[in-house]
């Protein structure tokens, strides 16, 4: 092969891969995404609790802890160059036996080990201090002051539209099918075209054994894992005051009751192993479960109506630890088995991916770095409900949706951003259009009329007359 | 540097009722009234629905819904209206924060007149299975759709429900130039007058009783649909799904409010004479029930209207006595009014309308302090209003601190 076409080809446009896709950008390196969806997060990372974690909570020593840990704290020193905000909540682990009432030492063991020293244990009048409106049934809890809340949706954005800025490109509907090695680097087989790197990175999530079988015979196999949450009402935000965690056990799955950064309350997720890669439906039972559980918990939630239903598939491996590996003969790297704690990780992730190209390729010659002044930092919108948002500061136009307050000139932004919107989702994801409790009815049509003929599947066509 | 707007009467929500109040209180010389609304222009619901389901009432004659508002409109001319401007919140003593064109503001009225209408409960709180591709929505959406942009968003859906609404969504369709593969129901019964299935026939649509749907699938477009019905599962092609009726209030500034709420709707509670628990602030139309039809909230705007006219020109600011929530059933979906005024030892007689939630018949009784003062035998279906005529409170005595409120309750059975 002549000199291969880019540097770097990230495979898969999660939030690992956009955050993949910034570092080795403002490294330097002629950084390619493909992603075969229409817009990045169409997958694994579409649907999660948006909670940034201390990893407090993850194995010792792990690469997960690692990446976890390293990826707080960039998030933290980045979070406001980028207009991303975060909401300082803390998290309850709270104990509603006394089974896990005396689990709670070993989370805080746990905790202190993986370096998360503020982590302590609080008494059942402390706790009703802190969350008044939990049922009496809550025995104790273990604090986490240091887990907070973020916006799962424009970090990764932000990530990726630094690392364009920075010269990368990122190709949508393009899927990889096949490729070849050559020693000196790979010529992937796509959908639309072949196209060559020198080093090659995997972050497919729940494709991520299909997609590694490309350069080698995986030692995990991916199951996907289906978690089904529901979103409350803005009314029901009020009834807690921070992150309500199960304490982990290997017979029952807790469910998380969060605040998010967009004003609502969540509950979920489910976990129920699947076949299916690609969908994740919802299901009335389980939805139905998922209230019944929550309002054991939070009997207030009762009182309130839910806005919106959804469910993801997390890329579980047998594996407790994230599968990151390089091949040093092959000049690709896998990045796969990020079940949960990817939006924490991704940062973590790239740095620790950067590390291993260059323990195991020669010649890449990437540097990160992002304290040069000519490196750009894209201002993301800003969607938290308790910052000030543009309806607020006046940016000149009318509102489009009441229940999220989203104005024309934040969709028109979005449209015509640096990585636009091409799809209904994608708008969705970037301004909160259409999300709120009326699922759209009052403004769809007005979307519609502001997004004609610049949407890949349109809201509607032209009535015949 | 916030502006401030002072009026007499703000009035949020330019629908029927919002211009029925609008239009009492400009007859009662109430010359300082602003009626907000968020759209561009005045009208709400009705502007989006072409066929003749209004004016009988009014006008005595049908008329399509854009005819009817420019008919209503033409009696409160006077009026202003402040459009696309949102209200952000509700405070005591009359405030408002509403944002418009000209951003935030904060409003100071001495009534305050919430009118913020009804819609249908969308796919996502109905708990519904399946994927989330494009094409599912309510009947409100897909007439502002047609009506409003001339875009139809498919060709052959399904339509969940048998309210006068379904069949509303069925004529859309039709000017559409489209056709709904099915209607589903999840009684043995429509929840429409049984007329209305004539209707349906003549469209071509089957429609499938006693069945719900299961899942929804379809990768980017709505592709099917799979209902569970008396003849087990079964697939039914299609590209869009119409969540039709299941009316709700359009309530999150009362819910996020000051203002006291029923226990079971969640909808705000307001006396015969629409005052809420702030006798500031009237809460009418169909986001106290949801719903009825535009002549009925334009009357009701009326007689509210006028209400507000008549307690402004007063001078004294009398005590109209103690706000008395009803407690109900939780099988009853909601009670107009669900609350009342009654000052210590007076007797009120008032009519209370009803919505129960599945069929119910037998008897409908109202108690006092336990006591049973109303009771009568109704056939009772879902969607249609149920009056319970003259309902008689007895006097009692609460004017001390230490002497509780009566307790009132209406139950089914």
């Amino acid at each position: 092969m002549s000199q291969p076409d880019w540097d770097v080809i990230v495979i898969g446009g999660g939030v690992v891969g956009c955050a993949i896709v910034r570092r080795f950008a403002l490294g330097g390196a002629k950084t390619l995404l493909l992603e075969r969806g229409s817009d990045i997060l169409s997958g694994a990372s579409k649907a999660n609790s948006a909670i940034l974690h201390t990893g407090f909570d993850a194995p010792p020593g792990s690469i997960e802890v690692k990446c976890m840990q390293a990826g707080y704290e960039e998030y933290l020193k980045i979070h406001q160059r980028f207009n991303l905000p975060i909401l300082r909540t803390g998290a309850l682990v709270v104990a509603w036996n006394e089974e896990q009432l005396n689990a709670l030492p070993g989370i805080v063991a746990q905790a202190h080990q993986n370096g998360v020293t503020d982590v302590e244990i609080i008494t059942q009048s402390a706790l009703r201090a802190r969350e008044p409106e939990l049922s009496p049934e809550a025995l104790g809890a273990a604090l986490v002051p240091g887990e907070m809340v973020i916006d799962p949706w424009s970090s990764p954005l932000a990530y990726l539209t630094q690392g364009k800025l920075a010269g990368a490109e990122a190709r949508f509907f393009s899927e990889v099918i096949g490729g070849k090695f050559d020693g000196n680097g790979w010529d992937l087989q796509t959908n639309n075209g072949r196209i060559s790197g020198k080093v090659v990175i995997n972050c497919t999530g729940n494709q991520g054994d299909i997609v590694e079988k490309i350069c080698q015979q995986p030692d995990f196999e991916i199951r996907p894992r289906k978690g089904q949450f529901l979103v409350y009402d803005k009314s029901a935000a009020g009834l807690i005051n921070g992150i309500i965690l199960p304490v982990p056990s290997n017979i029952t799955k807790g469910v998380v009751l969060t605040k998010t950064i967009f004003g609502n309350l969540l509950l979920g997720p489910t976990a129920e192993e699947q076949e299916n890669r690609d969908e994740a439906r919802v299901s009335e039972e389980k939805l139905v479960e998922l209230i019944e559980t929550g309002t054991k918990m939070l009997p207030g939630l009762k009182d309130h109506g839910v806005t919106a239903t959804y469910a993801g598939l997390r890329p579980a491996t047998r594996f407790k630890d994230y599968q990151i590996a390089a091949n040093g003969e092959k000049n690709w790297v896998g990045v796969n088995g990020i079940r949960s704690t990817g939006l924490t990780g991704a940062l973590g992730i790239a740095a620790y991916v950067e590390k291993l190209c260059h323990e195991n390729f020669e010649n890449l010659g990437v540097r990160f770095d992002d304290s040069g002044r000519d490196v750009k930092w894209p201002h993301m919108p800003m969607l938290a409900q308790d910052q000030t948002r543009p309806y607020q500061s006046g940016d000149g136009s009318e509102i489009v949706c009441h229940c999220e307050s989203v104005t024309k000139g934040e969709i028109e932004r979005a449209l015509t951003s640096d990585i636009p919107a091409t799809s209904l989702g994608g708008l969705r994801r970037r301004t909160r259009v259409m999300m709120g409790r009326c699922n759209g009815f009052y403004c769809s049509a007005n979307v519609a009329k502001i997004t004609k003929g610049r949407l890949d599947i349109p809201l509607g066509r032209e009535r015949k007359s | 540097m916030t502006d401030n707007i002072y009026c007499d009467v703000a009035i949020v929500g330019a629908g029927p009722a919002g211009i029925g109040a609008a239009v009492a209180l400009d007859k009662a010389g109430i010359k300082d009234v602003v009626v907000f609304e968020r759209e561009p222009r005045a009208g709400g619901i009705p502007r989006h629905i072409h066929h003749p389901t209004f004016g009988l009432l009014v006008f005595k004659r049908p008329m399509a819904g854009p005819r009817f508002i420019e008919k209503i409109l033409a009696r409160c001319q006077d009026v202003r209206f402040e459009f696309e401007t949102s209200v952000m919140g509700i405070k005591p003593d009359g405030v408002l924060e509403i944002v418009g064109p000209e951003g935030i503001k904060t409003v100071r009225a001495r009534h305050i007149i919430l009118a913020t209408g009804a819609r249908e409960k969308p796919r996502h709180p109905r708990l519904v299975s399946g994927l989330r591709p494009q094409g599912i929505m309510t009947t409100g959406t897909l007439q502002k759709l047609v009506y409003g942009e001339n875009l139809t968003p498919f060709e052959r859906p399904v339509i969940v429900g048998s309210e006068l609404v379904s069949f509303s969504a069925l004529a859309t369709l039709r000017s559409a130039g489209a056709k709904a593969v099915a209607m589903i129901e999840q009684n043995p019964r429509i929840t429409a007058y049984r007329p209305a299935i004539g209707f349906s026939a003549l469209m071509g649509t089957p429609i499938h009783y006693n069945s719900k749907i299961v899942d929804i699938g379809g990768k980017d477009q709505v592709e099917f649909v799979s209902l569970d019905g008396p003849k087990g599962k079964r697939r039914i092609d299609c590209d869009g799904v119409i969540f039709s009726g299941d009316f709700v209030g359009e309530t999150a500034l009362t819910r996020t409010s000051h203002l006291a709420n029923d226990g079971v709707s969640q909808l705000p509670l307001v006396d015969a004479n629409w005052v809420s628990s702030d006798e500031n602030i009237s809460v009418i139309g169909n986001c106290v029930h949801p719903a009825d039809m535009g002549d009925q909230c334009y009357l009701e705007g009326l007689e509210a209207g006028a209400h507000v006219g008549e307690k402004l020109g007063e001078t004294s600011g009398a005590n109209k006595g103690a706000f008395i929530s009803i407690s109900h059933d939780t099988r009853i979906k909601m009670l107009a009014p669900g609350a009342l005024r009654m000052k210590s030892g007076q007797s009120v007689r008032l009519d209370i309308s009803l919505h129960v939630l599945s069929p119910f018949t037998g008897r409908i009784v109202v108690l006092q302090d336990g006591e049973v003062i109303y009771k009568e035998y109704q056939r009772c279906q879902p969607a249609r209003r149920i009056v319970l005529r003259g309902v008689k409170f007895q006097q009692a005595g609460f004017e001390q601190e230490s002497s509780p409120l009566p307790v009132i309750e209406v139950k089914l059975g």
